[in-house]
């Protein structure tokens, strides 16, 4: 044991000052993580890896509303798990820290934008990996360009889970909503329509100017069908081949209504027929075998139409999977001969 | 001694009697003659529309009860959100809404099995420990009385005490142990309290007559599972069957593996169940639900599976009605008691014994 750091956080409470509860954190931050205020200088001081940025927006929905809840629900869901993961022995205490929501003017989504735009590129000016979280699908467009203009001329990669392609040139002449959010993102000057892969596209919220718009630019979608046919796995597998491929730089985006409705109602428009949970944690364990995430965005969550929890613990779990398994892939596993009788006693050794 | 004359165990149930009392003996296993019957009909709620059977030796062994269903209204065992003291009476109101016959088995599990409700344990707000004593004592009570007992929860402390009866009353033999849960459960203490419902395995392997190589884990995954939890079962070399490999290998073949574990060289199984080892999109009604978990389906491939092999004590944990979306969670509750009877009695049937 390193006697410079507390392990206390790996095990049950052990009752007194050093916390008696899990769930009774001072503060609502993304897994109990210290908020740091989003200045590139300090994220880099925190030596974290992640920074968590809420995003409160609402206003580029074109269906139902609620997804501005989204960071709070998601925050709270995360207050339910150790930062241990036992199936890859691992810690995520420390690697992430809160920059707190994005402050959203309320009716100038122009101004809205263009702070998220700034928030994501402080973080990645700082080298954390911003992990976004919506609000609604429109506030990737802005976080793509950030990793973009980031890059500068390195080529990006980007995939897109979701039940809908997002593939709208303008909706009634607007051209920065939700249904957009993929039409401007592969209009990025360094992404490439073979660097791009979408998910899960399924249902007829897709109206044929979407399909149309994916053959003219090149895009490939790996629709709901292709993944019952010809499996799940191969078919991700693929996605993520072209999204790796020869990139600097990957964005991640997730809409949660790409899994089927049972498993997470708690989004703005939940679809039936997608994709089962055990699914969704195998791809995360295969997302994290690429080694590298530039930028993970979740939109659309719901709560007020979410059923006990069930889509925000999806998500939560579903990020903090990500990280489990990327930090396994670096080899960033615990000391497996930690015990908890080893901190007691340590404990009983001060107080004497 | 002349030899007691025993008692027969009668179902009538309060709903069929009165002016239009439907007097044929199998009605309860039939589509009603007169009107609605058990089915539906509130009354006196009780488990399967069972007779009530005081929670006694005596009246247990006179009744000639073999499965004697007990609920537990306690959840200030716990560590997650509040609510599982409804559960029982969410099970005897769901079960309302099925028939005692089973035609995937072709057994009515009332008769079958003498099934009685024996009422709830009374607990002692703001007292664990109290609590646990009166669990320990009204199962024992129905173990003395013959019976197998389903335990309804209440929150997962309640193995501690109901592990802790098993043993005393098999002191003589072994006992085995099973666990199924997304939740691994094994700490040693919550903050200096060691009865909480996060020490079911810790405490039951501290019981003279359950040895590790008797206990199973089956169905963790996700991080609400703190290192020292994961530690007991490394240290005490215990099989954990994980979320990951069941979808990997299957639910029949990790099920069957558990029970041969826990029956191996013992004379009683311990079956502690966690709601929440099930899918939170198939059972949103428990405390502290989990993604990735058992489907439906596969819930229900465990309890046949457990059927075929028995448990001294089944018990249902964490079921939380307050989050329950349109009964799925309770009726869930009452698929695993009834899948698990109807294949226990299917089981026994062709092994030509009786419950």
């Amino acid at each position: 044991m390193n006697p410079a750091k507390s392990y206390a956080h790996l095990f049950s409470p052990l009752g007194g000052d050093a916390g008696d509860n899990y769930r009774a954190p001072n503060v609502l931050t993304f897994l109990r993580s210290s908020h740091v205020a989003l200045k590139a200088a300090e994220l880099k001081k925190s030596g974290a890896r992640y920074a968590f940025v809420g995003v409160p927006f609402d206003e580029g929905s074109v269906g139902k509303p609620g997804s501005e809840d989204g960071p709070r629900e998601f925050r709270l869901a995360s207050q339910e798990y150790f930062p241990y993961w036992f199936e890859y022995g691992v810690d995520l205490h420390g690697t992430a820290v809160d920059c707190g929501d994005v402050s959203m003017p309320k009716v100038s989504p122009d101004v809205a934008r263009e702070r998220v735009y700034r928030a994501v590129r402080e973080v990645l000016k700082s080298g954390l990996v911003p992990i976004v979280c919506g609000g609604d699908r429109s506030i990737s467009i802005a976080a793509a360009k950030a990793l973009s203009d980031h890059l500068g001329n390195k080529k990006m990669g980007y995939l897109h889970f979701g039940a809908h392609l997002d593939l709208a040139d303008s909706w009634a002449g607007e051209r920065n909503l939700g249904p957009c959010a993929l039409a401007r993102i592969t209009e990025l000057k360094n992404l490439k329509a073979a660097n791009v892969a979408h998910v899960g596209a399924r249902n007829s919220m897709n109206p044929k100017d979407h399909v149309d718009l994916a053959k003219k630019r090149g895009l490939r979608f790996h629709s709901m069908f292709e993944l019952i046919e010809r499996g799940v796995y191969p078919a991700v597998e693929e996605a993520l081949d072209r999204v790796w491929t020869g990139t600097a730089g990957q964005y991640l985006s997730f809409n949660f209504n790409v899994m089927d409705a049972s498993a997470a109602p708690g989004v703005t428009s939940a679809e039936p027929g997608g994709v089962e949970s055990r699914e969704m944690m195998r791809i995360a364990d295969m997302i994290a075998k690429r080694r590298s995430i530039s930028v993970i965005d979740v939109t659309e969550l719901c709560p007020v139409f979410d059923v006990s929890g069930t889509a925000a613990r999806l998500a939560v779990c579903v990020v903090m999977r990500i990280m489990a398994a990327l930090a396994k892939e670096r080899g960033e596993v615990i000391d497996a001969s930690l015990r908890r009788t080893d901190l007691l006693k340590a404990a009983r050794g001060k107080r004497k | 001694m002349k030899a007691a004359k025993t008692a027969l165990w009668e179902f009538v149930p309060h709903q069929h009697r009165g002016p239009a009392q439907q007097k044929g003996a199998d009605d309860h296993i039939r589509s009603p003659r007169l009107h609605n019957g058990a089915f539906r009909a509130g009354g006196l709620t009780t488990f399967m529309g069972a007779p009530y059977c005081p929670p006694d030796r005596k009246a247990i062994r006179e009744m000639g009860a073999k499965v004697c269903f007990l609920g537990v209204p306690w959840d200030q065992g716990q560590i997650v959100r509040a609510g599982t003291s409804q559960a029982a009476s969410g099970v005897r109101e769901a079960s309302t809404q099925y028939f005692p016959y089973m035609f995937e088995y072709d057994v009515d599990l009332l008769t079958f099995f003498r099934v009685v409700d024996c009422g709830d344990v009374p607990t002692v707000p703001g007292n664990n420990k109290k609590s646990h004593d009166y669990i320990d004592q009204y199962v024992t009570e129905c173990l003395e009385g013959g019976a197998k007992v389903i335990l309804c929860g209440g929150d997962h402390s309640l193995p501690i005490p109901g592990a802790r009866a098993l043993s005393r009353f098999h002191r003589q033999g072994r006992i085995g142990y099973l666990h199924v849960d997304s939740h691994l459960d094994a700490g040693p203490d919550w903050a200096g309290n060691k009865i909480t419902n996060c020490s079911g395995p810790a405490r039951a392997i501290e019981l003279p007559n359950c040895s590790a190589n008797n206990m199973a884990h089956l169905g963790s995954r996700n991080s609400l599972n703190p290192k020292d939890w994961w530690d007991f079962y490394v240290d005490n070399d215990i099989r954990v069957i994980t979320m990951h490999e069941v979808v990997d290998r299957g639910i029949e073949t990790c099920a069957k593996e558990i029970f041969e574990t826990a029956w191996r060289g013992t004379d009683a199984v311990y079956f502690s169940w966690d709601t929440d080892s099930i899918d939170i999109a198939c059972m949103p009604g428990s405390t502290s639900p989990e993604c990735y978990g058992l489907k439906g389906r596969e819930a229900l491939q465990l309890a046949r599976v457990a059927g075929m092999f028995g448990a001294d004590v089944f018990e249902i944990v964490e079921l939380c009605p307050y989050f329950d979306v349109s009964h799925m969670s309770i009726r869930m509750g009452v698929n695993m008691i009834y899948h698990y009877l109807g294949s226990r009695a299917k089981t026994l049937r062709e092994m030509g014994q009786k419950p």
